[in-house]
């Protein structure tokens, strides 16, 4: 991978051509499009209850958000702790929609496709007004930028009454081909959609790298007088990660709107942003595969925090409220932790599994 | 007018309290160039700590105030030497990320006292009547933060004008390789750095706690407000940090002052430093005080 940093030894390119392929042989490409179909029917084979379902909807909705932190964190070096925000700004687009035209309007419930990539938009819009400071400023000063986006975003919410302070925003149900998705299908149809535009933002990604748009990001992080130097424009360079990041952000708030059928501020508070930072570097920063690895490790976290709150809660006096304190704690240990022993995240792990993997039983 | 007036003192008043908070913040970049975003759940501790000595285990509260004051000296002097130690030399990104953890392990480790849920406050040590000036009014707890506030910007000009530790903090800040090579020990002067900060953040603590009660949401968030008083007077200035804190406080009393109830407009308090922020960064990045470091990219 020309993005790999951590590239192992004794990979060898002959050609440009060679370095920017996304599979390096036919049997990667054969075992990806296999591991792709496996995703589309496994759901028809295995009944799954619907709250598993909406646990791993979920997890696919912070894989698309964390996708974009990590092209504005990890690709481009920029600390963003705004990102739920961004996410919240997809969702509050549906949200404005459904405020606007009826909660059942054919825009809604039969244009859901248009509706998420209009939050995508509005995503990036917002991503573009928050970038702006990157024409001058260099990542620290960023930081502060987006934490008061975040400040502002919440603020707006809570004050507005088109949004109805920041209460749930009631979305209707959705048509598809056979008809309106009813209660039963609700999860596994939305699974299906998820997985969808899961699939399409990861190649999105995944093919920004090989260009020089991608490649153009890296350089920035790594050292931007260089990058200025080649003739790259740091400061735009900046501003258009936010743009990507925004637009990932704004599909996954849309997709999340639709999924919980509502619209309410607490899924995008300032903690959720700092969960999403959390994914992103427990995933690896600066790896595309670890933005799907960090969500999903620390939504398995979440739920083994969650039951032992719960279990602790018959032992425990009830004033002493576990559960609020239980996730903070872990979520600030495993940021630390990671950044302190294991900076490159899962992704490393997976990395030298597959290269085990692939060399066994030879050790080079 | 004589409102006008008012507000301009009760946001001086409010605006020495936010310096105080920012002291600690800014003492911590001048020297490490670490934005620390756990600066607010030091701030809480700290007066956690000073009412729980106080009332919990009935220590006069001047002893106990000073008393909060050592204890989170050395308590962010080890968070510095547990954590931010071993980031020496990693990219300051990563360094800014293990804070934002802190922040979140200490508001963990809050919410398992009872502090996290119940509100508290303090035990009525000062006269309950305001201050009064021909109709501008001061609570004292409200006099008692802008005394101590000048007390200790008093205290830390001295010690960094006179005391050797004090000019070696200088010598970091100004070039790390160069005081490096005239015997500074460099990773000291950053624990030290974050100790001070912890002084200076339990101060702050303590003198808000007695303001508005002990609240963990509005300690914590005094530790985010900090970040447009600094962005204002500039990260690395300490004069930037007595007049960004002011300056904020007066907008935040004018805000409340003026916009709240107009056009339906509520809580603008809250929101307007950071209007203020964002519109700082745009036009003048290195705030009022700040070296000009920030190159254009």
């Amino acid at each position: 991978m020309s993005t790999n940093r951590w590239l192992a030894t004794g990979n060898f390119f002959t050609s440009y051509k060679e370095e920017q392929r996304i599979y390096r042989t036919h049997l990667d490409r054969s075992i990806f499009i296999v591991f792709l179909a496996v995703l589309f029917i496994w759901p028809l084979f295995f009944p799954v209850k619907n709250s598993t379902m909406l646990v791993i909807d979920n997890v696919m909705i912070a894989m698309i958000a964390v996708l974009g932190l990590n092209i504005v964190t990890g690709f481009a070096g920029l600390i963003s702790i705004g990102h739920a925000a961004f996410v919240g700004i997809g969702a509050y687009a549906v949200g404005t929609a459904v405020t606007l035209l009826g909660k059942n309007h054919e825009l809604i419930v039969y244009g859901w496709p248009v509706m998420i990539l209009l939050g995508g938009m509005a995503g990036a819009a917002f991503g573009a007004l928050v970038g702006l400071p990157a024409l001058r400023l260099k990542h620290l000063y960023l930081a502060i930028a987006t934490l008061s986006f975040q400040i502002i975003f919440e603020w707006v919410i809570m004050l507005m009454s088109f949004f109805d302070q920041g209460q749930t925003i009631a979305v209707g149900r959705v048509y598809w081909f056979g008809g309106k998705v009813l209660r039963q299908q609700h999860y596994t149809f939305w699974y299906y959609a998820i997985l969808v535009f899961l699939i399409l933002c990861g190649f999105m990604v995944r093919n920004l790298l090989r260009t020089r748009h991608g490649r153009c990001l890296i350089a920035v992080r790594d050292n931007d007088r260089a990058a200025d130097a080649m003739g790259m424009h740091p400061g735009f360079t900046k501003v258009y990660a936010f743009i990507v990041a925004g637009l990932l952000a704004g599909i996954a708030g849309a997709l999340k709107a639709y999924l919980d059928r509502g619209v309410g501020i607490e899924s995008y508070t300032l903690h959720t942003s700092i969960e999403y930072l959390a994914m992103a570097i427990v995933g690896g920063l600066g790896t595309l595969n670890g933005s799907l690895w960090g969500p999903a490790a620390i939504q398995m976290l979440d739920l083994r925090v969650e039951e032992l709150a719960e279990l602790s809660g018959h032992y425990l006096p009830a004033e002493l409220n576990l559960a609020t304190a239980l996730r903070p704690l872990t979520f600030g240990l495993v940021i630390v932790l990671f950044l302190m022993f294991e900076p490159r995240g899962i992704a490393n792990w997976w990395r030298m599994f597959r290269s085990y993997t692939k060399l066994w039983p030879f050790r080079y | 007018m004589i409102y006008f007036i008012q507000l301009v003192v009760s946001g001086i008043v409010v605006g020495c309290i936010y310096a105080l908070a920012a002291l600690g913040f800014v003492l911590i970049y001048k020297s490490s160039r670490v934005i620390n975003f756990a600066h607010g759940q030091i701030i809480a501790a700290g007066c956690f700590i000073a009412y729980a000595l106080t009332v919990w285990a009935g220590i006069p509260f001047v002893i106990s105030f000073l008393a909060s004051m050592v204890i989170t000296f050395f308590l962010s002097m080890s968070v510095e030497r547990l954590f931010l130690r071993r980031m020496i030399g990693e990219p300051i990104i990563s360094v800014i990320m293990v804070t934002i953890g802190l922040m979140s392990i200490i508001d963990g480790l809050i919410y398992l006292t009872p502090f996290g849920s119940t509100n508290y406050s303090f035990p009525q040590i000062l006269p309950e009547q305001p201050l009064v000036f021909g109709g501008i009014s001061i609570s004292w707890p409200q006099v008692m933060g802008v005394v101590f506030t000048a007390l200790m910007f008093g205290g830390f000009s001295w010690f960094f004008k006179r005391s050797t530790i004090g000019v070696a903090m200088r010598a970091v800040s100004d070039d790390q390789m160069a005081a490096m090579s005239v015997g500074v020990s460099v990773p000291k002067v950053f624990g030290l750095a974050w100790a001070a900060a912890g002084l200076t953040a339990a101060a702050a603590g303590v003198i808000i706690g007695n303001i508005t009660g002990l609240n963990f949401d509005t300690l914590r968030a005094v530790g985010i407000t900090v970040f447009p008083v600094v962005i204002l007077g500039g990260l690395d200035s300490i004069v930037g940090a007595v007049v960004g804190g002011i300056l904020i406080g007066i907008i935040q009393q004018f805000a409340s002052g003026y916009l709240d109830g107009t056009y339906g407009l509520a809580g603008t308090a809250d929101v307007v430093p950071y209007v203020v922020l964002i519109v700082i960064l745009l036009f003048k990045p290195h705030g009022l005080f700040g070296t000009h470091e920030i190159e254009r990219v």
